[in-house]
């Protein structure tokens, strides 16, 4: 068991049947888990151990999964996209300055003395923007009758995708909807590019495709989530099975409510810095007190309530000061500037994007000419007799395929 | 040139390619190594720009789960990187699959052989099954062998999440020799009991070195599956006659698995007879299939190191990688097995090799059967 301040991230329970012992771990992700099946697993555990302890004497190949590696560690989740506070402000921090220092670069290169005046967003106005577009997902995914995985998921990929790129490169107006379009299908819910912009006004195809593999790319191609409304479903179910919760103290707007506080901490940096059951225990809490500290409780021999205090209190700090839209007269100003600051080099038709888009050409032709002296070397150099009698046809088709594998 | 760009071609140079080892409609595949360490792997390049709806289901399945998953038996992904249109995945290299390996009529198996080849399968899919993860698409072509022996479940673009109590899923998964009874009648709500059924069907395969179950079509399928082990009654498998595809395709008897099996020792058979049981919810989950008696008795499974392999290194027949599902589509969304695969042959028992024979077999029954 833990000592810190910081809430355990897994627990063991140790089970004993005279000398023998058993451990199951869980990780808080899957405290939902009911009460009957951690009994349930420990009873099989124990009465596993004897037999399986002489088998792995036998024969070390047959290897039991009594004790458990913490699923949710092994999570690409936990691995790539946990921070602390401090850690969240410096990579937007420096991502802001860095983004800030390139265009300014690029304005110069393209007149001197012409960034002087602009006036570039930093990483607290980039932070607005975001959250105004994490805004706009509810109510999509509301017209398109999404399930809460699909808006869950598409908020935490447009987070995900901004500690990796800034708002003055890619407007967050179309990664949103790329987001959340990457969302519908790896959340199995796929709905053909059509039916969906169709129903986005102004909106092709184009506008949702063509960052599909920069937002991927951003997102580590990690596509899995976990969230904290199927945590505060877990807890909700585990909570019917308590002997000491009775029905009346938990009537059904507890859950109603809380799942509300689950939804206000999207439009905050909780799922950054916590993990989904913290995040949904700490949802409960605002609403019954009691609920979640039994709940707490009756997951471990010692009472969990007073270790995780501390941590409950920050997520209910975020939760209510910071769970709420922007204001949209602020953000309304902030993207008034990005028109003055975005990087030229992506907006179309400017001299920097028309410069940008030469100098990939030129480097695109240079490959293919290099390529295609590379078959014809191969050719002459092979001794083929016929190779001279190649026609063009062919010998397009010949690069056409050289240039296809090398991709 | 933006930080996720640079990441991504830094990621692509990381890795080369050397030789293309198949072409499928959906991905190509090459062999190549890592830059600066010379290790094998495999590229599995998916045409992304084909697909109207951009980036495709099965792409996205099987990155997504083989980002999460990592476990000594399911294939390990190293990178994934973009490179204009397409994606690509790196793979650790495997040099066969169990397919390959009952198809090698110059292997013999032993007892000990299977029960390593089923322990590896068990505790691969026992992980994707505690990560809540359906395969729906096991089969001995897609439990790939490392040339350590071990064995490797792969070829994730049917899998998915188990569904929420009530969230329909298709029943159009599964190839359909190793597909289980309640999708063939239509059942929308299911288990990771599915994947059980194709594991008591690869497990039958390894003893009998050819299909156990081998449908010609999804009706004929049902016909195969109640010829081998007799029609469920309703006390076998309660309301079956209620799921939405359901029909009658006859009264056939039950017959012994030991008719068929006649070298299996009982622990097997036992074990064989808990994957295939009609009702869903009786069939045996993939951790007590683990702690099953046959597990425990002897033989001891052999180490994979020992485990036997193809001689010559032929590459991966091409079919693997039409993985490639139109879920959209009217078809049927499995990979359709090669028809002359039902010619597959038991191996010739002509005892010149070393190892003893694994079993004795019936042909008489066997053809009676099939």
């Amino acid at each position: 068991m833990h000592t810190s301040g910081q809430p355990p991230k897994y627990i063991t329970i140790v089970a004993r049947k005279g000398r023998t012992e058993a451990y199951v771990t869980y990780e808080s992700s899957t405290w939902s888990e009911t009460a009957k099946t951690i009994i349930d697993e420990m009873i099989k555990a124990i009465n596993g151990m004897a037999a399986d302890n002489a088998a792995k004497a036998a024969n070390p190949q047959i290897n039991s999964s009594t004790v458990k590696r913490s699923l949710y560690e092994g999570s690409t989740q936990y691995k790539s996209w946990r921070y602390s506070p401090e850690q969240l402000e410096q990579v937007r921090t420096s991502l802001n300055a860095a983004a800030v220092a390139v265009i300014r670069d690029t304005f110069e290169a393209d007149e001197l003395g012409s960034s002087e005046d602009v006036l570039f967003l930093n990483a607290n106005e980039e932070q607005l923007l975001v959250k105004l577009y994490i805004t706009k997902i509810p109510q999509l995914c509301g017209h398109f009758r999404f399930p809460e995985e699909v808006e869950a998921t598409a908020i935490s990929y447009l987070k995900r995708f901004y500690l990796k790129n800034t708002v003055m490169d890619w407007h967050p107006k179309n990664v949103m909807l790329t987001a959340l379009f990457l969302a519908t299908k790896t959340t199995n819910n796929p709905i053909s590019l059509e039916s969906y912009t169709s129903n986005i006004p102004k909106t092709s195809s184009s506008d949702v495709l063509d960052l599909e593999f920069l937002v991927s790319q951003s997102l580590n191609f990690e596509f899995a989530v976990s969230h904290a409304h199927r945590a505060l479903w877990g807890i909700w179910l585990d909570l019917q099975s308590l002997p000491d919760v009775s029905e009346d103290l938990r009537p059904q707007d507890v859950y109603d409510i809380a799942i509300k506080h689950v939804r206000a901490s999207r439009f905050t940096d909780a799922e950054l810095i916590y993990t989904p059951s913290q995040i949904a225990l700490a949802s409960l809490a605002l609403v019954s007190p009691v609920l979640a500290e039994r709940w707490a409780d009756s997951k471990a021999a010692q009472p969990l309530s007073a270790t995780l205090d501390p941590t409950l209190g920050s997520i209910k700090y975020i939760i209510t000061q910071m769970g709420h839209p922007p204001d949209v007269e602020a953000v309304r100003e902030v993207d008034r500037r990005l028109k003055l600051c975005k990087n030229p080099e992506k907006v179309p038709g400017s001299k920097a994007y028309l410069a940008r888009q030469t100098a990939e050409q030129r480097r695109a032709e240079e490959k293919r000419n290099k390529k295609a002296e590379d078959v014809r070397r191969a050719v002459t150099e092979s001794g083929n007799p016929f190779g001279s009698e190649l026609n063009e046809d062919e010998k397009a088709k010949q690069l056409a395929e050289l240039d296809d594998d090398d991709d | 040139m933006d930080a996720v760009e640079k990441a991504n071609t830094a990621r692509q140079k990381r890795w080369v390619k050397d030789r293309k080892v198949g072409e499928g409609t959906y991905a190509v595949v090459y062999q190549g190594r890592e830059a600066s360490t010379s290790r094998k792997v495999a590229i599995k390049k998916i045409k992304v720009g084909q697909f109207k709806d951009g980036l495709d289901m099965s792409a996205i399945r099987e990155v997504k789960y083989l980002r999460e998953l990592h476990h000594q038996n399911v294939i390990e992904l190293l990178d994934v990187f973009s490179s204009k249109t397409n994606l690509n995945l790196v793979l650790e290299f495997l040099d066969s699959d169990l397919e390959m390996i009952i198809q090698d009529r110059s292997l013999v198996f032993l007892p000990a052989d299977i029960k390593a080849w089923m322990a590896m399968t068990l505790r691969g899919l026992e992980f994707c099954h505690r990560n809540f993860m359906l395969h729906r698409d096991l089969k001995p072509n897609n439990l790939l062998i490392a040339s350590d022996g071990q064995l490797k479940i792969a070829d994730f673009g049917l899998a998915r999440d188990f569904a929420d109590p009530g969230h329909k899923m298709t029943c159009q998964v599964i190839t359909r020799w190793y597909r289980p009874p309640e999708l063939l009648f239509g059942c929308r709500y299911y288990s990771s009991a599915v994947d059980i059924w194709s594991v008591g069907c690869i497990f039958a395969e390894l003893m009998l070195r050819t299909p156990y179950l081998p449908g010609e079509s999804d009706m004929d399928q049902l016909k195969t599956i109640f010829r081998a082990l007799g029609t469920p009654t309703e006390e076998d498998w309660p309301g079956h006659t209620k799921l939405p595809d359901y029909v009658p395709v006859g009264q056939f008897p039950r017959t012994p698995l030991r008719d068929l099996f006649t070298a299996a020792s009982g622990d097997t058979l036992n074990l064989l007879s808990r994957f295939l049981v009609y009702e869903p919810r009786r069939r045996i989950n993939a951790r007590d299939a683990l702690n099953h008696a046959y597990f425990f008795a002897l033989p001891h499974p052999s180490h994979p190191s020992k485990l036997p392999k193809p001689a010559a290194q032929t590459s991966r027949p091409l079919e693997e990688l039409d993985g490639n599902v139109d879920m959209a589509g009217a078809g049927p969304g499995v990979k359709a097995a090669a028809p002359n695969k039902l010619k597959r042959k038991l191996t010739s028992p002509d005892g010149t090799d070393l190892r003893p024979l694994a079993r004795r077999l019936d042909f008489t029954q066997h053809a009676k059967h099939s």
